[in-house]
Formats: C-alpha cells, sequence, structure tokens
C-alpha cells in the first residue's frame, strides 16, 4: 500500500510544477487580478495532490473552499481596494526587502532540507486503516467523537467571525424620520442657504459632460453646479473656451 | 490503489471533453465572425449625458457586497461540516444528531443577528 | 461506530457557561433597545463570568488523577488549568468593569459604527452624540471562553482552535477605539496579519509533531519522545515552529513587534484585557506544551528559550526606555515582563511553575489597574497619553498620580508590592532550577526598566503642571472599582502573598 503509483508520479511531476508556478506568479504578478488567478492554479493544484493521496474529503474542500468561497473572497477585496491600486515600493525600513527575501529563503531552505531527511526513511502506515469505511466517514468517525469539542467550538469561531464582518462592514441605518413638507421649506430658506435651483451642468459650457462645470454669466465656472462626488479632471482648452452666445456670437 | 485513481480517469474524461467545448467554441467563433467590425470614431462616446470615458472602467465597490461575500463563505463552511455528517447520522444515532443541531444552531444565531441589523435587506 | 465520548460536565461547565452566554450575548445585540443594551450586556457578561468561577471553584475540591482528562482526550481539566482558568476569570471580571464605564464619555471607549468611514461627516455626528457598541462584550466573552479552552487543552488541535477562538474576537475588538480610529484600525489589522501569520507556524508544527508522534495528545507525544522512535528532527523542528505561535501570543522578542503599535491603537479597557489575560493564557499554553508535551525535551529547547528570555528582557527594557507615550511604554514593559515569565518558565519544575502562575495573576491585577487610570486622564480629544502630558500630574491630582505612581513601583518591583515577590519568586525559582545567568540577565532587564518608570513618577511630581496638562476624570463607579481591585491587590500581594502563593502552589501539578 506504501508504495507509489505509476499514476501518482505522473499526475505529482505535472502538476507539481505548475504549482509551484501558480505560487511564482501569484507573487511576482503586476496585476492583483492576475495574482489572484495564479493562486487558484496553485490551489487546484493542491487540490487534485489531495486526492491522489487518497484524501478525497479534503482534496474537494480545497476546491470547494478555497477555489470558490475564499477565491472569491479575494476578488471581492480586490474590487474594494482597486484594480489598479499596487503596492507602494517605498521601503520604511531600508533593505528591509531583501533580509525579508532572504530570511524568506532561508527559512523554507532549512525546513525543506530538515523535513526531507527526517522523513527520508519513514513508511506511510495507517492510510488503509484510516481509511477502511472510506475517506468520509473516517473523518466523521473523528469529528464527532474525540474532536467534538473542537468542532462545536468551531461554530464559536464561525459566529466571532459574522458578527465581526458585520461590526466592520455594516452601517445601520438611523432612524431617520420622515421631514414633513413645510420643514423642508423652512429649511430650504433658511439664511445661508441658496434657494434656487442648481444651474444645470453645460448650461453656458462647450462640453455636454456632467463633469464640466456650468459657466456663469461672467465666464467663471459654477462649483455649484457639480456635484462633489464626481472626481475633477483637467479640462481641455475646447472645453474651456467660452460659448459663442457669451462672447457675443462670432 | 490503482482502482481508486482509475475512478477518477471518468472525471479528468469529462473536464477534458469540457475544455474542447468551451475552446472549440471560442474557436469557432474566432473563425466565423467578421474581420473589421465598424467602429466609427465616436461611436462608443457618451452622447448628450454621463462622464466622458477619461479614466479607467474601474470604480470602487462598496464595502457591504463583501458582507455577503463573507456569510457566503461562513456557510460554506458550515456545508463542508454536513457532508460527513450526514454520511454518519444514521447508524450514529441521536447523539451525533444534537451535535450537528448546535453546531448549526450557533450559526443560524449568527444569521438570525445579521437579519435583526438589517444586513439582509437592501437599503 | 460512531459514539459520543462521556462528557464530565462538571469539569467543563465554565466553559459551556462561557461560550452559552457569548451567543445570548449575540442574542441580547440583536433584539434588546439599544438604550437598554450596554446595561444588559454588561451585567449579563460579569453574571456569566461568575457563574463560571463558581463551577471552577466548585471543581477545586476533587480534581484527581482519573476525572482530569475528559471529552474524549481533548481536554484536561486539572489543577493547574483551574487556576489558570480562575484567574483568568478574575482578570476578565475587572477588566469588563472597565469596559462597561459611560461617565467618562458619552458612549464609552467604543465606536458605535466601525464601518463609517474615518472623518466623514457621519463619523463626526457619531463622534460627538452616539452610544457605542454593545458587540463588545459577546466578543469579550468568546474571547475569554478560547482562553479557557487554551489553557485546559489536552490535545494540539483543540489548542489551534482554541488558539484562533480568543484571537479573534481580540482582532476585532482592536479596530473598535471611539477616537483616533485610524490608529485602532491599524492596530487591528496588523495584530490580525501577524497573529495569523503566528498560527499558521503553530498549525506546520503541529503537523510535524503528528508526523512524529502519529497524534496530537500530549501523552501521545511525551511517549513517543520518551520511547525514542523515528528522527527526533521532526520532533524538534514541530516544537520550534509550535513554540513561534506561542511566544507571538506572549509577545516574546524577537515576535513581539506588534505589541507596542497594538497596545497603543487597541481601546485601552481592550488593551488592559489583552495585557492581563491574552499573557496569562498565553503562557498558560506555553507551559502545558513544554512540561505535558515536551517534557523529555528539556535539554533541547531550555537553551534556546533562554536566549530568547534573555533577549526578550534585554529587549523591552532597553525599548522601554525611550517611548514617549505611555501605552507604547507600557508595552514594552510586558515586553520584558514576558521575558521574566520565560525565566520563571525555565526555572522548571514545581517551583518554576508556582512562580509562573503567581506572576500571571500579581502582574495582571497591577497592569489593569494601570490602563485604568490612563483611561481617565483626557482632554478633549480623549485619553492624553504622551508622557509630556502627564508632568505636573501630582499637582492637579495627587490620589492619582500617587496610584499611579505606586503601580508602577510595582513594575519597577519595589518592595511592598505584588511586582517585587513576583520578581523574587520568579528569580528564586530560575536560581533553585540552575539558571542563574538568566537571572543576571534579569536582574539587569530590571534595573533598565526602573529608569522610564521612574522618569514618569518624576515628571508627574516634579514638573509644574502646564496650560496642556489634562484634567483628569472622576472615574464612574465601575472604572473606580477595577482601579480600585487592581491597587489593593498590588499592595496586598506584596505585603501578605502567601496565600496566594500557597494556591500557586498547590495547583502546579499538571495531569498528562
Amino acid at each position: 500500500m506504501s508504495a507509489v503509483q505509476t499514476g501518482e508520479i505522473i499526475t505529482f511531476f505535472i502538476l507539481a510544477p505548475l504549482a509551484v508556478i501558480g505560487a511564482l506568479g501569484m507573487v511576482l504578478a503586476r496585476n492583483a487580478v492576475h495574482s489572484a488567478l495564479w493562486l487558484i492554479l496553485t490551489m487546484l493544484s493542491l487540490g487534485v495532490f489531495y486526492i491522489v493521496q487518497a484524501g478525497p474529503f479534503i482534496g474537494m474542500v480545497q476546491i470547494i473552499v478555497y477555489t470558490g468561497a475564499i477565491m472569491m473572497l479575494f476578488l471581492f477585496v480586490l474590487m474594494l481596494v482597486g484594480r489598479d491600486a499596487s503596492d507602494s515600493v517605498i521601503e520604511t525600513l531600508r533593505g528591509q526587502k531583501v533580509v525579508g527575501t532572504l530570511l524568506g529563503v532561508g527559512l523554507a531552505g532549512l525546513m525543506a532540507t530538515g523535513i526531507y531527511q527526517a522523513t527520508r526513511d519513514y513508511t506511510v502506515v495507517g492510510l488503509e486503516a484510516a481509511n477502511k469505511d472510506g475517506n468520509v466517514q473516517g473523518l466523521a468517525k473523528l469529528i464527532f467523537t474525540n474532536y467534538v469539542f473542537a468542532f462545536e467550538v468551531t461554530s464559536a469561531l464561525l459566529i466571532t467571525a459574522a458578527v465581526g464582518a458585520m461590526i466592520l462592514a455594516h452601517q445601520e441605518k438611523s432612524g431617520v424620520k420622515a421631514v414633513g413638507q413645510v420643514a423642508k421649506m423652512r429649511e430650504r430658506f433658511l439664511p445661508g442657504n441658496y434657494p434656487g435651483p442648481k444651474p444645470g451642468p453645460g448650461v453656458f459650457a462647450t462640453s455636454n459632460s456632467v463633469a464640466t462645470p456650468a459657466k456663469l454669466p461672467d465666464g467663471n465656472p459654477s462649483q455649484r453646479s457639480i456635484s462633489p462626488i464626481l472626481p475633477t479632471r483637467e479640462l481641455t482648452a475646447a472645453e474651456k473656451a467660452d460659448k459663442p452666445t457669451l462672447t457675443g456670437g462670432a | 490503489m490503482d482502482a481508486y485513481l482509475s475512478s477518477y480517469a471518468t472525471i479528468g474524461a469529462l473536464a477534458l471533453v469540457g475544455v474542447v467545448i468551451i475552446g472549440g467554441a471560442f474557436l469557432v467563433n474566432r473563425l466565423l465572425r467578421p474581420r473589421r467590425p465598424n467602429a466609427a470614431a465616436g461611436k462608443r462616446d457618451t452622447y448628450e449625458c454621463g462622464l466622458d470615458p477619461v479614466p479607467g472602467g474601474w470604480a470602487q465597490m462598496h464595502i457591504r457586497y463583501y458582507l455577503y461575500a463573507y456569510l457566503y463563505v461562513l456557510f460554506a463552511v458550515e456545508a463542508i461540516f454536513l457532508f460527513p455528517w450526514a454520511v454518519v447520522y444514521l447508524e450514529a444515532g441521536r447523539a451525533v444528531i444534537v451535535e450537528m443541531a448546535i453546531f448549526v444552531g450557533v450559526l443560524a444565531l449568527g444569521l438570525l443577528y445579521a437579519w435583526r441589523k438589517r444586513a439582509l435587506t437592501w437599503q | 461506530m460512531v459514539k459520543l465520548p462521556p462528557m464530565d460536565y462538571a469539569a467543563i461547565m465554565p466553559l459551556l457557561i462561557l461560550f452559552g452566554a457569548a451567543c445570548l450575548g449575540v442574542l441580547i445585540e440583536a433584539f434588546v433597545p439599544r438604550r437598554a443594551r450596554n446595561i444588559t450586556q454588561l451585567l449579563f457578561s460579569l453574571a456569566a463570568v461568575i457563574a463560571a468561577m463558581v463551577f471552577v471553584v466548585k471543581r477545586a475540591g476533587n480534581v484527581t488523577a482519573a476525572n482530569a482528562i475528559t471529552a474524549g482526550g481533548a481536554i484536561t481539566i486539572d489543577k493547574a488549568a483551574l487556576f489558570l482558568q480562575g484567574s483568568l476569570l478574575v482578570l476578565a471580571f475587572v477588566s469588563l468593569l472597565i469596559f462597561g464605564e459611560r461617565t467618562l464619555e458619552q458612549g464609552g471607549a467604543f465606536v458605535a459604527q466601525a464601518a463609517v468611514t474615518v472623518g466623514s461627516e457621519k463619523d463626526k455626528e457619531q463622534a460627538a452624540k452616539s452610544l457605542g457598541s454593545t458587540e463588545v462584550y459577546p466578543l469579550a466573552l468568546f474571547s475569554l471562553a478560547g482562553m479557557l479552552l487554551f489553557v485546559a487543552a489536552n490535545d494540539l488541535l483543540t489548542m489551534f482552535v482554541a488558539l484562533e477562538v480568543f484571537s479573534l474576537p481580540l482582532y476585532l475588538l482592536c479596530a473598535l477605539a471611539r477616537r483616533k480610529r485610524l490608529l485602532s484600525q491599524e492596530a487591528a489589522l496588523k495584530y490580525f496579519l501577524l497573529g495569523a501569520y503566528a498560527s499558521a507556524f503553530f498549525l506546520f508544527g503541529v503537523a510535524l509533531v503528528y508526523g512524529y508522534a502519529k497524534a496530537v495528545d500530549f501523552a501521545s507525544i511525551h511517549t513517543a519522545a520518551a520511547v525514542g522512535a523515528g528522527n527526533i528532527t521532526l520532533l524538534i523542528t514541530g516544537l520550534g515552529l509550535l513554540a513561534i505561535g506561542l511566544l507571538f501570543k506572549v509577545a516574546a522578542a524577537p515576535f513581539h513587534v506588534w505589541t507596542p503599535d497594538v497596545y497603543q491603537g487597541a481601546p485601552t479597557p481592550v488593551t488592559a484585557f489583552m495585557a492581563a489575560c491574552t499573557k496569562a493564557a498565553a503562557f498558560g499554553g506555553l507551559i502545558r506544551v513544554l512540561y505535558v508535551g515536551f517534557d523529555g525535551l528539556g535539554w533541547q529547547f531550555t537553551p534556546v528559550l533562554g536566549a530568547i528570555a534573555a533577549l526578550t528582557v534585554m529587549v523591552g527594557a532597553v525599548l522601554a526606555v525611550t517611548q514617549t507615550d505611555l501605552k507604547r511604554l507600557l508595552a514594552y514593559s510586558s515586553v520584558a515582563n514576558a521575558g521574566y515569565l520565560l525565566i520563571g518558565v525555565l526555572a522548571g519544575g514545581q517551583l518554576g511553575l508556582q512562580s509562573v502562575l503567581f506572576y500571571l495573576v500579581a502582574y495582571g491585577l497591577t497592569v489593569i489597574a494601570a490602563f485604568a487610570l490612563i483611561t481617565l486622564v483626557r482632554d478633549a480629544d480623549g485619553e492624553a497619553t504622551h508622557l509630556s502630558r502627564w508632568a505636573g500630574l501630582g499637582a492637579r491630582s495627587p490620589l492619582f498620580a500617587g496610584i499611579f505612581t505606586f503601580l508602577l513601583l510595582a513594575f519597577a518591583g519595589i518592595p511592598l508590592t505584588s511586582g517585587f515577590m513576583a520578581k523574587l519568586s520568579v528569580f528564586g525559582a530560575a536560581v533553585d532550577g540552575g539558571q542563574t545567568w538568566l537571572v543576571i540577565f534579569g536582574v539587569i532587564s530590571s534595573i533598565i526598566l526602573a529608569f522610564p518608570y521612574l522618569r514618569v513618577v518624576v515628571m508627574m511630581w516634579l514638573s509644574e503642571p502646564g496650560e496642556s496638562t489634562p484634567s483628569v476624570s472622576l472615574p464612574g463607579v465601575l472604572t473606580s472599582t477595577a482601579l480600585g481591585v487592581g491597587t489593593i491587590a498590588t499592595l496586598v500581594l506584596g505585603v501578605a502573598p502567601g496565600l496566594l502563593l500557597d494556591l500557586a502552589d498547590k495547583a502546579a501539578a499538571f495531569i498528562r
């Protein structure tokens, strides 16, 4: 049983380089979405490894939860922070990246050689016993007997996460009272408020974009005409130019 | 062990067929479509309204979408635990059913909380 | 055949109570009207902690080797676990009092809606007049329950789940400060990222240890190590990785870098809770791993952990000298204290364990009182934690300056304070256990560390109060109680430590 099958070897040597390439691509890709896609490659390869090593359940979990749910979470975050957002290249500590890389490679080398040395002479035992009634049944037996407390406590972890997500991401609407028409009118004519309608964008302007401010009769742009949520942008000379009606024909 | 691996051969074949179908569809699409679509200047500009399409198309997403993604992940994890439970509960009896009831109950509490906080209604 | 293992419900009652109360706390959050939530949640959490304490005390009389291990071998409620659970409950009770304080600032120390963008109109509105969020109580209870499980876990898997259960709420709590919200969110993010990284190391360690011992429970690991089957490299690497995860939580150098930022950014009640309870829980877990699972490897881990202890005491002390913010100063002091505790852990034996247990309680109570006092010194922008702002506080408010001086003297380890007795017992145990070189480092570090403490004392008493010296707010009943309990405990444990030392002595026994 402990002998490695040919199919397993072939699968491994096809997917292992792919997994490593995926991991490298994830770290090195400039575009964050590409990083996420590389990561999916790595995770899928790992999922197949688990299945090949007679752990179909964990393999499927890897594919469903990680490449499915967690990666979706990643993509949501990317949409939150922006596809174009890139890391700052300024190092707050000088030489941080170099030292970090060296230490990381060193640790990886140390762990790899250590584990290789330690497990070289190991023979695989217990796989048959563990999967005797089927892989999922074997897992269920452990989860619902010896580790039942850890299992139940996991629900506490999940509900903490739910509450935490609610706290950090959900704004409760405060009960805004309906404002009557009289109150609205009073507010409109309060001193310091401009009761008239706002000038429409582009009334005197030469561009039809809402981002171009309306021109007042004296030729100045009216800031009131632009919605504050619009991004400001440079106007071209043509857009800045006065309309012929302002300059008196021509 | 060989039987175990070869049982996945069907899945492998299916995946291959899927790749061929989708790839083939794209290929056929490419072969059949007209080479030079009509792309006159200004064809895709906004007309008389809207923002000029100046910068990139990305706009920041509202954080509230993240909440849904997150709740989905939580319940995906719950479903993962339900799967091994489903194969043993008949033979295992009442105790295991109660265990899962507690687990699901605690998570349902999270859903109840989200509902009371009006996170589940779109505002 | 799947069959539920027998559960000793009397033994795990405190855990069940706390988890249940936390879940009910979430329900309270969903259904009780907003105005009544704070008082309901506070009273309910305090009641839950007291109820759990009752069951811990009830259990204390009848722990035997036969009935300690329960829940299918996942949990050991031995005497050490009970002592740690009891002290965690006491420390959490006192910190929860500060959580509930609402008289210093309208709505308390917590932001009402953490999702509101910092600096927006809505944020200004909610800073001025909103009730604070009350989710903090169920979160704190979840965290506390995780800690209680962590110190009683009998296998590495349960320990890992407990580690996550007590960490996750803490990450969240850190982000909920009402003032200086960006700093608070930054602290939470840093804590979360580094904490998740440390957890990954822990998990990797579990995997390697499983590879060696073919089991994750401490008894099997102990047996496998004693038999010496297989390649010991796997076991040692596994232990190393486990230790990284645990040392991160106790804030030992070089895994301490999160401490100052997180202590400074987190809301001060949360900082108090973390400084006292996380430290106790993490050391509880560490001593269980080292003395129950890996005691056969003593001669291998002692030199490495010794070096870490020496580094920790020095780093904490030296960096504390350069700090200008009180919360950061206390953070580095907490790093140094982690070092002293590690010295006690390495001392080993009955005496070492006893000294560590005593130290955790004594330090926890003092540090909670110190942070409670920091919440009182405030100006229009909230707490004034910069050192220069405390100049001349002695003239403004002699009582509180006096109490703070006393607490600082306890940190410095001056006789007649609990800090002195704690350090004495730890260093004594270390000399007894043949770790004299560590004691030398410890003493040098204590001398260095006395300097920043005394600088604060001198500033408070010998400087003239300037215009920028903030006023000391009159604390409400809750903070006064927390402050009073912490201060009196610091005094009593310094003058008459016998009772707690005896208790710790009786408790210093693990059951494998």
